[in-house]
């Protein structure tokens, strides 16, 4: 039986919904670690994910076998239908206009046609440019993937799309009095034209493991700080959009259920979550196949919008924004980011810092992690600096910060205009690719763990 | 089908006059999801894979597929070799793996009652007071058998299961909400799935009354769940054989060096059965056996795979992991487990301590120096043994091997498992008090 006459026999036996989900994967990644092609890594894989909503309940089940999507599709039934049994919150999907499209996300420079020496021929030149005598040791890890992926619903969806995503990290150790290490990625949606910016971000990452293997341990309470623009991005990202997901505003889980229309942040504040642009987290459909949208989150301070799938717009009774991602064919779409970026300011980098007598300038970062239902976070950068009587000083190591979203947002106190992005992979229980972005940011006042 | 698959990728390497290994794995894993109070919706994966590894003229390649697809698979493989440069490392042979207990069928049973089984979480942590909400939760049940083979004839199989639940219990608070965890994860179905939610339900009661962040530096008590994950992303990768060839650890020339307290042991072993990493045999084949890495204190030795081993000049200590079958072997910690002299719940809290029970950001700590500065949340400031109030905003910070040298183990061993990012953490540890962590927040 076809895909749609499979989904046509599950409604048939009372399922009020049902979608599949089918991918293909292409990957090729390759190591080189010291100058040395350490691993060297090609592969296909394909399957997909069936869902089915009977009464409240819904069931998700995964396989690699295309050929049995019918008893997948059963099981899904079947799982749907117990779960239907014990929920008493009842469950709906806010309507979507059905599409019938496909998107095939561009590459100038496609990486199916680059060979694995041509690949290799690239890490071997990032390394050599790498190569200083601060540097003891290089890792650099290339990864392009191509997904495939076409979803059909039982309300008339099918669309297919081919997203390419390339991404290549950048890894360096250096000693001084203890080992120091510093990490830097590039990449994005697209073909292999994205290697070209990793020369660039190399200088970068030498400077940035240079001034860490100078650095001092940082000053401890609460203190001023100035976040460069990757780090403004994982800030928003952390400490704000994970609670802006609607999975976890619906669920009593975000500190921004109903906040809608209320200021949650200085009004020189605006953050975005959009999938639209060019990033490592583009798509022009999400999982469940609803068009990409840019979501405003905050405007001007005012919470404005959540990232939403069917099920929690239709809780909130929202409008669906395109807010489903799911790792890949084995598990079911949850309500993530994409790329996400709090908007320029108006100031210059020297007028940021003038008025602060003691400070932290922190740059680029090593992750982060919030409690959105508390509305606390906790995020690390890879390198500071401290910031005395308005000029940037000496470098400081290991350093981490954290604070209440609500509290934080509202003590932005200055945005410059200069802005810039990172990208990264977020964890949520699934891994997804993400860009965060922004201008160098201004917080009044955090806390800063230390050891001094 | 998954025996098949490796036994005709064999076939064709052997033709090929290759040589080569094959990891495969089959499982199903059963998940049910808690939010708002509920369980939600329940998700169920089958996996199967291929990883294929092949050797020519000395220099290494890597492919996968699914059971099937060995051509293509083994094509893709042989056609990378070129790219690698030589390697001197030899494929293990066959011999009788240890006896290890890793797969309950009680387990697999439990499948299908796995709604009914996350009910019991949310049902406990409801039970303790009205006003908790159980906000989130997993209940995730897997079993599965993974064969590994090789052109030299070894070919070992093994069943496993598995079986972890936890919950958040939220609580309405003054300035934002309340929340509190409890999770625990056994290969056999021997665990009190309502105890785990009455446990998270207690926790967050606990934190209603706040106390202030002291000024002074006192000490930290660690819970395992707090202290496995700072262990697994600022300790153990400074254990890794190459990073301590390449100077990244701060190991590096220390066998033989006093680096923890006396009293402090610790331990890989993989052949402890039940043990929530242990299996008899690595994912290349190598058989599992119990590796000292801190011995009375004293270093004794590190992860090797069999990679790193010949770079090394040293033998591969079963501690080639692979992620997935998409993934050939990199080193890896499997079972680790942190022993010693322990002393008593009363005398471990005796005085005025700090309670952790867990903390955000474990994963930016520094592999290289083991350098941490992340949130306690929950934590507690507690007289001896009695919890006097929440902690809110409390950070702390140190360095993990300095620490070594004078913490002191409490008397409650616990299995965690956890999986952040592509990390998969198993350690067995108790509680741990730390004295020289600076405190901020104040």
């Amino acid at each position: 039986m076809e895909e749609k006459e499979l989904i046509q026999s599950i409604l048939q036996k009372g399922a009020q919904y049902c979608d599949i989900r089918k991918e293909k994967w292409h990957r090729k990644i390759l190591y080189l670690k010291d100058g040395v092609p350490e691993t060297v890594i090609q592969g296909e894989e394909e399957g997909a994910m069936t869902r089915v909503l009977y009464g409240d309940g819904w069931g998700y089940v995964g396989t690699a076998d295309l050929s049995s999507l019918e008893r997948s599709l059963e099981r899904a039934l079947s799982m749907a239908k117990n779960s239907d049994k014990l929920k008493k919150d009842r469950t709906g999907l806010a309507e979507v206009e059905p599409l019938q499209e496909k998107a095939v996300y561009p590459m100038k420079d496609s990486f199916l046609d680059v060979s694995p020496e041509e690949k290799l021929d690239f890490l071997q030149e990032l390394e050599t440019h790498l190569k200083s005598d601060i540097v003891r040791s290089t890792d650099l890890r290339y990864r392009d993937l191509l997904v495939e992926k076409e979803i059909i619903t039982s309300e008339g969806t099918h669309v297919t799309m081919e997203i390419p995503r390339l991404v290549t990290y950048m890894i360096v150790t250096g000693k001084s009095d203890t080992v120091q290490m510093a990490t830097e990625a590039i990449g994005g949606t697209g073909g292999f034209e994205l290697s070209g910016e990793a020369f660039e971000k190399a200088d970068i990452l030498l400077d940035r493991l240079g001034a860490l293997l100078e650095a001092k341990s940082p000053p401890s309470g609460k203190l001023p700080l100035v976040m460069d623009p990757h780090l403004t991005g994982v800030f928003s990202h952390e400490a704000f959009g994970h609670a802006a997901e609607g999975d976890l505003v619906s669920s009593g889980n975000s500190c921004l259920k109903g906040k809608i229309g209320e200021k949650v942040a200085s009004e020189i504040v605006t953050i975005k979550d959009d999938p639209t642009m060019d990033g490592y987290g583009s798509f022009p459909f999400d999982d469940e196949g609803t068009r990409a949208k840019n979501r405003v989150l905050v405007k001007d301070g005012v919470l404005n919008d959540f990232i939403l799938d069917r099920e929690n717009a239709w809780k909130l009774n929202m409008e669906p924004n395109g807010g489903a991602r799911a790792e890949d064919f084995r598990v079911k779409p949850l309500v993530r980011m994409s790329n996400t970026i709090m908007e320029a300011g108006d100031m210059v980098f020297d007028e940021l810092i003038e008025d602060i007598d003691k400070g932290i300038y922190a740059r680029s970062t090593s992750g982060g992690q919030v409690n959105t239902a508390q509305g606390t976070f906790q995020f690390n950068a890879q390198v500071a600096y401290l910031i005395e009587n308005g000029e940037i000083g000496r470098p400081l190591r290991n350093v981490s910060f954290n604070g209440f979203t609500l509290e934080t947002l509202q003590n932005i106190v200055g945005i410059t205009k200069e802005t810039g992005m990172g990208i990264g992979h977020c964890g949520k229980g699934q891994s997804a690719s993400v860009t965060d972005g922004g201008g160098n940011t201004l917080i009044s006042q955090v806390t800063v763990g230390g050891r001094e | 089908m998954i025996e098949e698959g490796i036994k005709e990728c064999l076939e064709q390497l052997k033709k090929k006059g290759l040589t080569g290994d094959v990891y495969g794995i089959r499982s199903r894993i059963l998940s049910y999801s808690i939010m708002n109070g509920e369980v939600s919706d329940s998700n169920e994966y089958e996996d199967m894979g291929l990883g294929i590894r092949v050797f020519k003229d000395g220099r290494v390649g890597f492919g996968y597929c699914a059971p099937g697809k060995e051509e293509i698979g083994v094509k893709r493989a042989i056609e990378l070799t070129s790219l690698s440069p030589k390697t001197e490392m030899e494929l293990p042979m066959g011999e009788k793996p240890p006896a290890v207990k890793t797969y309950d069928k009680k387990v697999e049973r439990a499948m299908d009652d796995g709604i009914e089984i996350a009910q019991q979480m949310v049902d406990g942590a409801s039970s303790v007071d009205d006003d908790i909400l159980p906000s989130r939760g997993t209940l995730k049940i897997a079993s599965g058998n993974v064969i590994v083979g090789n052109t030299k004839g070894l070919f070992y199989s093994q069943d496993g299961s598995i079986i972890t639940g936890g919950v958040a219990a939220t609580l309405p608070g003054e300035k934002t909400s309340l929340m509190a965890s409890e999770s625990s994860s056994s290969r056999k179905y021997d665990i009190d799935f309502e105890e785990v939610g009455i446990a998270a339900g207690e926790r967050v009661v606990s934190m209603k009354d706040l106390a202030e962040i002291p000024g002074d530096k006192i000490p930290v008590i660690l819970s395992p769940d707090a202290m496995g994950i700072l262990i697994h992303f600022g300790l153990l990768p400074s254990f890794d054989g190459e990073n301590v060839r390449k100077g990244k650890s701060v190991y590096e020339d220390r066998v033989g060096d006093e680096v923890a307290a006396g009293y402090i042991d610790l331990v890989e072993d993989p052949t402890s059965n039940w043990g929530l990493g242990s299996f008899p045999f690595d994912d290349e084949g190598v058989l599992s056996s119990p590796v000292s890495l801190i011995s009375g204190g004293i270093l004794d030795n590190f992860f090797y795979d069999l990679k790193e081993a010949v770079q090394s000049g040293t033998k591969s200590t079963a501690n080639g992991v692979r992620p997935s079958f998409k993934s050939p072997p990199q080193i890896g910690s499997r079972n680790v487990m942190m022993s010693g002299e322990d002393i008593p719940r009363e005398e471990l809290f005796a005085g005025r301590t700090i309670l952790v029970d867990n903390v955000m950001g474990a994963h930016t700590s520094s592999p290289a120096s083991g350098d941490f500065s992340v949130v306690a949340n929950p934590a507690w400031l507690v007289e001896d043994g009695i919890k006097k109030g929440r902690l809110e905003g409390l950070m702390i910070s140190g360095n993990l091997p300095g620490s070594l040298h004078t913490m002191e183990l409490g008397d409650d061993h616990k299995k965690i498992y956890d999986s952040i990012g592509s990390a998969t953490i198993n350690i067995e540890l108790p509680s741990v008090k730390l004295k020289d962590v600076t405190i901020s927040g104040k």
